[in-house]
């Protein structure tokens, strides 16, 4: 068992500070007020300066990757050049975005030259649509390799358990079949029961137990009760 | 002018009648000393740890790519004291591997605070907590990558997952001995199921941290956790009943 500790100054005034907001958020989705303060708009505004602030520690993260990657070709580690090419892409992806993208600092072309501007823009945009999509696509569409193989382990037959989630994977994959109404329209109807019925009513036990868990897990997270 | 939001009041007053059971529950628990029910994933944590020792690997940890917002990645937080702890105490290496930068930023702060705890604050590195991207697809070819170079004999998978789930855990899968997962994404769930050795499925997470630490108020709030459950469930039950047989009286109130 771990022994309790008192809580320091600080952690008292944060944990004021958690339960403050934590109840002030939830109290704004129950009751309306609006005298003295609109408390609704003031909570739409504190969320907007979360976003910036969010957002603002976006820097900690491209700090962090440096630090990482700079050590990684300083020690010349193995596969130290795609450290390289990570830096390189990220710094050059960043200087041209803020040069000529559709979130430019300067679109207009009032300090930046317009020449530079334009000549930035299909650098960018060849980047942009031709390279980081394209990455982007290639790497969700792996899922599908991934998926079969998963499938496979999953509907290995050891247990009765997964034999029967191989009979019903089985069904609902002939069942999703185009060609399956031409072999028995049965399959059909079996697919959508087994989607509706069991698998409906599996995911909302889950579902119900984990938001209730978040319930009372938010709520010892504000009041600290541990 | 303080106006009750109507739609919302019926919600409010079960909300308040939930917390007041997961209350009266969980000191009627602390007043027994009541225990959880074993979580045997959660025991195999440390053997698997103390394997990666024995053949000199390191571990591998995930917050997934949810915000500090997720409660999934708050519960992953907690896991990670706990693993961090383990791993250090035992010279093992850990790499934790951040979407969200403002989850790398309690991540690191986690980490280096267990390297201080153990003496040991020599020994972190800035490679052991890495941000590798905030974009999903990124972040999956990041770790895909960082796994078959760093090749750790233990993965972990905690928090909020989307596409990138079975991604990394199929990767982590070819070269790990042993992955354990924990979210409370439900589309997540049957991927982590089939290759993972061992996942803690949604309310199970949120119970890791009290299990762990044994501690008996914080097992006692879980078993409070499970008494609201209870009451949700007979809810639902009654609901359904009275619903069959045309009593609207449950779904009027939850309108109110």
């Amino acid at each position: 068992m771990t022994a309790q500790r008192r809580m320091t100054r600080w952690e008292i005034i944060i944990q004021i500070a958690i339960f403050c907001t934590g109840f002030f958020y939830a109290l704004t989705y129950y009751v309306k007020v609006s005298e003295p303060i609109d408390l609704q708009t003031l909570s739409d505004n504190s969320l907007a300066y979360l976003t910036a602030m969010i957002l603002t520690a976006f820097g900690i993260g491209m700090i962090n990757l440096t630090r990482v990657h700079w050590r990684t070709i300083k020690l010349r580690r193995p596969d130290w050049k795609f450290s390289v090419v990570l830096i390189g892409s990220m710094y050059g992806m960043a200087l041209f975005s803020t040069i000529s993208s559709p979130f430019a600092i300067d679109p207009l072309g009032t300090v930046v030259p317009l020449q530079l501007i334009d000549a930035i823009l299909p650098i960018w945009q060849f980047l942009y649509y031709n390279v980081l999509i394209s990455i982007n696509t290639t790497i969700f569409s792996l899922l599908a390799f991934f998926i079969a193989s998963a499938a496979y382990r999953a509907f290995k037959v050891r247990t009765l358990e997964s034999t029967i989630l191989l009979a019903a994977g089985l069904l609902v994959i002939i069942g999703e079949a185009p060609i399956s109404n031409l072999i028995w329209s049965g399959f059909s109807t079996i697919q959508n029961w087994i989607m509706l019925v069991p698998n409906t009513a599996g995911q909302r036990g889950i579902l119900i137990g984990a938001a209730l868990s978040i319930v009372a897990f938010s709520v010892r997270r504000m009041i600290k009760y541990s | 002018m303080i106006e009750l939001i109507p739609g919302r009041i019926g919600q409010g007053a079960l909300l308040i009648l939930l917390i007041f059971a997961v209350f009266v529950a969980s000191r009627t628990a602390l007043r027994r000393k009541s225990k959880m029910r074993p979580l045997p994933g959660l025991d195999k944590l440390k053997e698997w740890i103390m394997e990666a020792k024995k053949l000199d690997r390191c571990v591998f940890f995930s917050p997934g790519t949810g915000g500090v917002g997720s409660t999934d990645t708050l519960a992953a937080l907690a896991l990670l004291r706990y693993v961090a702890r383990l791993c250090i105490t035992n010279d093992v290496r850990l790499i934790v591997a951040n979407e969200d930068q403002n989850v790398l930023q309690i991540t690191e702060e986690t980490v280096k605070d267990e390297y201080a705890k153990a003496g040991k604050s020599e020994k972190y590195t800035v490679d052991s907590v890495r941000f590798i991207s905030s974009s999903i697809y990124a972040y999956a070819a990041g770790v895909m990558g960082l796994l078959e170079r760093e090749r750790p004999a233990v993965n972990i998978f905690v928090g909020t997952f989307s596409a990138e789930s079975l991604e990394i855990a199929e990767a982590g899968r070819s070269e790990a001995l042993y992955q354990f997962a924990g979210t409370s994404s439900i589309d997540q769930l049957p991927f982590f199921l089939a290759t993972c050795d061992l996942t803690l499925l949604a309310g199970e997470l949120y119970s890791a941290q009290s299990y762990l630490t044994g501690n008996l108020k914080e097992i006692a709030w879980t078993i409070g956790q499970d008494a609201g459950k209870t009451i949700a469930i007979l809810l639902i039950l009654i609901g359904t009943i009275l619903v069959t047989f045309g009593n609207q009286i449950i779904v009027d109130f939850l309108k109110l």
